[in-house]
């Protein structure tokens, strides 16, 4: 059997991580990056930063223990860690001799800078080219964004309509969202579908993660293209900014976000660009991706609240987009049609074949909550609990088989034998299964090389 | 790890006592901390706490001896975002540019408050009820245009510096009482002498008290104290509770009594007795000498 592919979606803070030293260090010369990476810190690591914030002395590490009540100290190490994985703060020996700790110097300034001012400016605005004549109102840009990501998502399920640039369709094939066979077009793949069930912030951003993927393989300066991304989600919605002092490969970068619809620029040599409203959330969608508790699509992008879904398994989705219909139909089976309504009924049948598709619950109950329809968000908890437990049941059906890996023990000489070997092998932990009647265990892998070895001390002993 | 949902909305609205009066005096006690330097610190906790989340949201209302004036949100603000040219962001330098937006406008509301208001001879109090009051109208309202689904956690810092006013001591107390149904909790960082009001609106309604030893730090203490939200709190060590001074103001007189009289009807305090209630009107009878009707329940049963 085929272990299902999960669609694993990071969050900023596990990309960060894996990010080498002198590029994290890089990064936080901007103010906008030291932001976002603020931002995303657990509560408590925030408040330790803004503590710190003003002090040009290190910390002895001791002081900073106590700053915790004593039953939250787990959450005070799981900041400590934090801080440290992201280099925000270094340890530092005081001059008793203590171990003492002090913000990051780059990382303190430009925070500092982006909370009190100073510095030089992100970018230059689009003041140096006087009023735009062609200048675009909130609204427009709101319109403008959605088509451009919904012509994205028609182009992965496959609508001769939509057309995007190479580029895109190589990206959407590197991201494993879509293959291609010799010669064909690309089609969908199950991550593809997964993919279509996120909301709108956190397909955005698993998209920019895989963009910045393969970024350095274009060529690009990954610090560069993070900083002006962060730049982009702190500007402000409806005003123009100039692409003056950008370098070619941002330039670059700018096209495909302009395509992507997180930027609209008037034309191609346009010399200021309008940021959207997909750019502006693009951050709210790095921490929503994997609580279950994320609710509500990204506000103004027109996508939010259409669907009703009652106890009795029958769902109403309000909408005329060919996409949504279709993404409702990956798990539901449609019963009638109107000019702006879809009623269909959940079935196991429907939920089964979804899960074939390589869909999970979650995803499918996630889809529902961030699609749900504003009378839906009323209640609580959102969706009725019938349909979220027995979808889950369901898919749990599929379930019953669970498949672990082992290394068979067999034909022991005698009973003894056998329950010294497996007497060891429980009390290591790593017995998968037994059978006494047969005298036969299964051991998993990593307790395997251990069982071995007392194995053979055993039989030199006797 | 744990992230802080998206959908909760956290509000803080800061009261800044400017009575000019109080801040005159301190400009000659202490040239190194001024008004401006008391709202640059509270700007910096504004800022603090805007950037903490997306969805946190601020508010700053200044409280003059005449007025309460809200500094952020203002309308200046409303109307220089409807239009997309504020011409007040192009200060050019790399702080956030809705940070700079909501600073120079703060800026801008407190000089104009502060030169159109004259103080007149008899009207020298803070006008703090007010402006607590105006806060929670301002929650409340915020609160109601919420997108279904959201939740909205508010709070309430009072930046104080005048003495209390035992004038305002039922509006202050109705205040209180308000926020605490509305489970709202009232911060307070006094500057100058121990609010006795405050105290005890901190108290009921959870909230901090801080007396900061030092003027001048004042950002600090805001930001170590006063930034952490509800549930960072619970994980944080802060200052003790003080000892609460829950004296009540008579209605008479409003002066701060220990021992006092009370309307048996309407619990109206009043410092000294007399036979009609005047919130209420009753009127007590004179005690009789009760010797004589006890004396008759005990022979009862005896008979």
């Amino acid at each position: 059997m085929k272990l299902r592919v999960q669609l694993q979606c990071k969050n900023l803070h596990e990309y960060l991580k894996e990010l080498s030293p002198e590029i994290l260090d890089r990064l936080y010369n901007h103010p906008a990056t030291c932001l976002a990476v603020y931002r995303e810190l657990p509560p408590l690591a925030k408040n330790y930063v803004m503590r710190m914030l003003f002090l040009d002395q290190p910390l002895p590490q001791a002081a900073v223990a106590l700053w915790v009540k004593k039953d939250s100290e787990k959450d005070h190490d799981q900041c400590v860690s934090v801080l440290s994985g992201l280099r925000l703060w270094h340890s530092q020996q005081l001059q008793g001799g203590l171990q003492g700790n002090i913000l990051n110097p780059v990382f303190k300034d430009n925070l500092r800078i982006a909370l009190l001012g100073g510095g030089k400016s992100w970018a230059d605005q689009g003041d140096s080219l006087g009023p735009d004549r062609h200048a675009r109102d909130v609204e427009s840009l709101d319109k403008y964004a959605l088509e451009r990501w919904e012509v994205v998502l028609h182009f992965m399920v496959g609508c001769p309509s939509a057309a995007v640039s190479q580029d895109l369709s190589q990206l959407l094939i590197q991201a494993g969202l879509m293959r291609t066979e010799a010669g064909d077009a690309p089609c969908i793949t199950s991550a593809g579908f997964q993919f279509l069930l996120l909301d709108t912030a956190s397909q955005l951003w698993y998209f920019t993660l895989q963009y910045l993927n393969t970024a350095q393989t274009r060529g690009m300066d990954l610090v560069e293209i993070l900083s002006f991304l962060f730049q982009l989600s702190f500007s402000t919605l409806g005003r123009d900014y100039s692409v003056e002092g950008m370098s070619e490969s941002l330039l670059t970068f700018l096209q495909h976000l302009r395509e992507f619809g997180l930027v609209f620029q008037r034309k191609r040599k346009s010399r200021r660009y309008y940021p959207t409203r997909l750019a502006i959330t693009l951050s709210a969608g790095v921490s929503a991706n994997s609580s279950s508790t994320a609710m509500g699509a990204t506000p103004g992008t027109g996508d939010s609240g259409f669907i009703v879904v009652e106890t009795n398994y029958r769902l109403y989705a309000y909408t005329n987009s060919e996409l949504q219909i279709a993404l409702v139909a990956l798990f539901s089976e449609c019963l009638y049609r109107f000019p702006n309504v879809v009623v269909a009924q959940v079935t196991r049948e429907s939920v089964q074949q979804a899960i074939a598709n390589g869909i999970t619950a979650q995803q499918i109950l996630h889809f529902l909550r961030t699609r749900a329809h504003p009378v839906m968000l009323k209640q609580n908890p959102v969706l009725p609990p019938t349909i979220t437990d027995q979808i889950r049941l369901w898919e749990l059906e599929r379930d019953r088989l669970q498949f672990s890996e082992g290394v068979l023990y067999n034909q022991f000489l005698s009973q003894a034998d056998f329950e010294v070997l497996r007497d060891r092998a429980q009390g290591l932990g790593c017995l998968v299964w037994q059978n006494v009647a047969h005298r036969v265990i299964v051991v998993s892998p990593q307790g395997h090389g251990e069982v071995k070895r007392f194995w053979k001390r055993q039989k030199s002993h006797t | 790890m744990v992230m802080a949902s998206e959908d909760e909305v956290s509000l803080l609205v800061i009261v800044v006592d400017v009575n000019p009066i109080w801040w005159g005096q301190q400009a000659n006690r202490e040239p190194q901390f001024t008004l401006s330097k008391c709202l640059d610190a509270v700007m910096v906790m504004g800022n603090s706490h805007l950037v903490m989340t997306r969805t946190n949201k601020l508010a700053i209302i200044a409280s003059h001896c005449q007025e309460s004036h809200f500094l952020y949100p203002c309308k200046l603000w409303k109307s220089g975002d409807g239009h997309g040219d504020d011409n007040a962001s192009t200060s050019g330098d790399g702080k956030y540019e809705l940070l700079s937006v909501a600073n120079d406008f703060i800026a801008e509301e407190i000089k104009n408050l502060m030169s159109r208001t004259e103080v007149k001879g008899n009207q020298t109090d803070t006008l703090l009820a007010g402006s607590l009051a105006k806060a929670l109208c301002y929650i409340h309202r915020v609160a109601k245009e919420l997108e279904a689904g959201q939740e909205m956690k508010s709070r309430i810092l009072v930046v104080k510096a005048a003495e209390d006013c035992a004038l305002q001591y039922m509006n202050f107390m109705n205040v209180i009482f308000a926020a605490q149904k509305q489970s709202i909790l009232i911060d307070a960082c006094v500057l100058d002498s121990d609010s006795g009001l405050l105290q005890q609106a901190c108290d009921i309604t959870g909230g901090l008290y801080l007396k900061i030893p030092q003027k001048i730090a004042l950002a600090q203490y805001l930001l170590w104290v006063f930034l952490p939200d509800s549930d960072q709190r619970s994980q944080l060590v802060l200052p003790p509770p003080v000892h609460v001074d829950y004296r009540a103001a008579c209605f008479c007189h409003r002066n701060l009594i220990e021992i006092g009289y009370v309307c048996s009807v309407c619990l109206s305090i009043f410092c000294n007795f007399s036979p009609i209630c005047t919130t209420c009107e009753t009127a007590f009878k004179i005690p009789l000498p009760q010797v004589v009707k006890s004396k008759k329940k005990k022979l009862k049963p005896s008979t």
